[in-house]
């Protein structure tokens, strides 16, 4: 058995089929004259560009005209007047137009692999890939023609690049493995929006797997499992039904109300951490956003946010959720993550140390921009406010003078707002604890499972050591929610769910039963949460 | 020489798209662009020079355009620049 990356769900049952890169050598090519080198560059750049537009028709209908767009950018990357005229000076001084292509396109491909951030490292891509069809068009060779495989195969590649993507048939690719890429990569991408399972970062599966090996791949946890047994084809093969049916099974449920058997409606959310993810949860059924995490507006950056942006990003969502409940969190940073212009120092216990609320509180300019923004966007929909890591009434209190503040001085300019009502985040035993004074202060809460997991069982999921008592299932996370729930429920407020703990099939009736109102869950697991609410009594 | 300085709006800053929008606005102009940013001048009629700079949201950024119809082409950039290249 192999493991990678999970990047594509789905079970994928079929014979290997490598596809070997071309030998890109050009060491024998003689340079001729500038002239003749041009010329031949010339038309390789215009056989390029008929290539590709062939292709971007092609992404369109199997993979989506967004997918298609990063092919059709590569013609513009090799218009570029700069990237043109350094491949002619190279000429001129004496290189074959191969070696020219190579070296400019090298050097772009360095400059945006350097850089740290992943769209730019995605470009790094993009070029390596006009690299080699420059250079394959030059030498004549041919295309790997990947759209001719036959059915049933797995595609092993050392990686795919967006134009072999282009090529692939998936009515006869059951799975795709690569030896390297992540989640985020194009590869990645292109499987999840042409439903084929894959495995990504495979380490050597090139080498180690040889043209026509059985295989199955597993693209949930990213195991691929060479020369199966019979057994394991049959219990694969089945899986991959059940997911299929699951799945189809699932649809039926979009745009249905979450009720139950006996007719308690619940309201299912969805979970995101950028604005442009609002889509996403409208997209899988979701009536709702139970938790908009804004730390990312404050991340990769070097100043803080101005309020005005991040009043456009507030105010994006909640009109794009045209009137639905839209839950977002005030900033939840500490020591653990780095934003060097906020100045936190490194502590030795960032989980207990200063971060979300009470860092907050202490730099109150910064904060009150935070809620001037989100009182403003509160004018456009359904906003209201969560503040994080609350352990004592004091830090509600001062959140609420803050509050007032803003209220004051938005009133006096004559901006806009409305009063968003204010929630809190329940995850640490001490909220728990007193969720019934809580619940006298403010207008809903959130149990927030993953942290109050985490504190209450005092364990560091990440240590393997311990990482066994980390277990939403322990009767005293169990307790702390059950407490919580009863302390919102006798106070008349609303309560709700926005950890894993939420999408937990196994965990839903019992929430059902203490009375959970809202269960906000990532994107992708809304309706599954949905269907097992509608399953209980 | 005329120049400007901005602070970019749009959330992704200066990504492909908006890169390519751009580039493709200022090849009209006849005039050179460069755009300042951290001290490095990217030459605006590029999309490689662009994107490799990594101008995101926040960036401050200064423009310089120089040649015959430079009030025209720095005209155009602020637009664009200004109304964030149409995105949020």
């Amino acid at each position: 058995m192999l493991q990678g990356i999970g990047a594509s769900q789905g079970y994928g049952i079929g014979k290997a089929v490598i596809i070997e890169d071309l030998s890109l050598d050009y060491s024998a090519v003689k340079y001729t004259s500038a002239e003749e080198e041009k010329a031949r560059l010339q038309k390789a750049m215009e056989d390029f560009t008929v290539e590709t537009r062939v292709m971007v028709e092609k992404l369109k209908s199997s993979a989506g005209e967004k997918e298609a767009a990063i092919l059709e950018g590569h013609l513009t990357m090799l218009e570029d007047p700069f990237m043109q005229s350094q491949m002619s000076d190279n000429i001129d001084a004496g290189m074959t137009a191969e070696a020219s292509a190579d070296t400019v396109c090298t050097m772009f491909y360095e400059m945006f692999a350097g850089v740290d951030d992943e769209m730019m490292r995605q470009r790094a891509s993009d070029i390596k890939d006009i690299k080699d069809s420059l250079l394959r068009l030059l030498l004549g060779l041919n295309n790997i023609d990947i759209s001719a495989v036959p059915k049933g195969s797995v595609l092993i590649a050392k990686d795919f690049t967006p134009s072999m993507t282009s090529q692939i048939n998936k009515e006869n690719v059951v799975a795709i493995v690569t030896e390297v890429g992540g989640v985020t990569s194009h590869s990645a991408i292109l499987a999840r929006a042409m439903g084929i399972p894959a495995a990504l970062s495979v380490l050597n599966a090139t080498s180690v797997i040889s043209d026509g090996d059985s295989l199955i791949v597993d693209g949930f946890k990213g195991k691929v499992y060479t020369s199966p047994s019979d057994d394991e084809v049959a219990e694969f093969t089945a899986k991959q039904k059940a997911y299929l049916e699951d799945k189809e099974g699932l649809k039926v449920y979009f745009g249905k109300p979450s009720v139950t058997k006996s007719g308690v409606v619940k309201k299912v959310y969805g979970n995101i951490g950028k604005a442009e993810d609002a889509q996403n949860v409208i997209q899988n059924g979701g009536e709702g956003i139970g938790l908009f995490r804004t730390e990312f507006l404050f991340m990769d950056r070097d100043r803080e946010p101005t309020e005005e942006e991040q009043f456009e990003a507030y105010s994006t969502v909640a009109k794009a959720m045209d009137g639905k409940e839209v839950i977002i969190r005030t900033l939840d940073i500490g020591g653990d993550k780095a934003i060097d212009y906020l100045k936190i120092e490194r502590e030795e216990n960032p989980f207990l140390g200063f971060r979300a609320v009470r860092y907050c509180l202490k730099n109150k300019d910064l904060y009150k921009k935070q809620l001037r923004a989100l009182l403003r966007a509160a004018y456009y929909g359904d906003v209201k406010i969560m503040i994080p890591l609350v352990t004592s009434l004091d830090e509600v209190k001062g959140v609420k003078d803050l509050i007032e503040e803003c209220v004051a001085e938005l009133e006096a300019e004559g901006t806009p707002y409305k009063r968003a009502p204010l929630g809190v985040m329940i995850e640490t035993p001490s909220a728990a604890i007193i969720s019934d004074l809580l619940a006298k202060e403010v207008e809903f809460f959130s149990i927030g499972t993953n942290d109050l997991t985490g504190y209450t069982m005092a364990v560091d999921r990440g240590n393997a050591n311990v990482s066994h008592l980390y277990d939403t299932f322990q009767p005293a996370v169990l307790r702390a929610i059950e407490m919580t729930i009863k302390n919102a429920k006798a106070a008349g407020i609303m309560v709700g769910m926005c950890g894993e703990a939420a999408a937990d099939e196994n965990l839903i009736p019992k929430l059902v039963e203490w009375g959970l109102d809202e269960f906000s869950v990532t994107p992708s697991s809304i309706l599954a949460t949905r269907r097992a609410i509608c399953e209980c009594e | 020489m005329v120049s400007q300085d901005f602070v970019l709006k749009n959330k992704m800053g200066f990504h492909m798209r908006p890169a390519q929008d751009f580039v493709k606005a200022m090849s009209k102009y006849s005039s050179d662009i460069n755009i300042k940013f951290n001290g490095k001048d990217n030459n605006g009629k590029s999309i490689m020079n662009i994107m490799a700079a990594c101008m995101k949201c926040g960036a401050e950024i200064t423009v310089e355009c120089s040649g015959d119809d430079e009030e025209a082409m720095l005209a155009e950039a602020a637009e664009m620049i200004e109304n964030g290249f149409g995105e949020e």
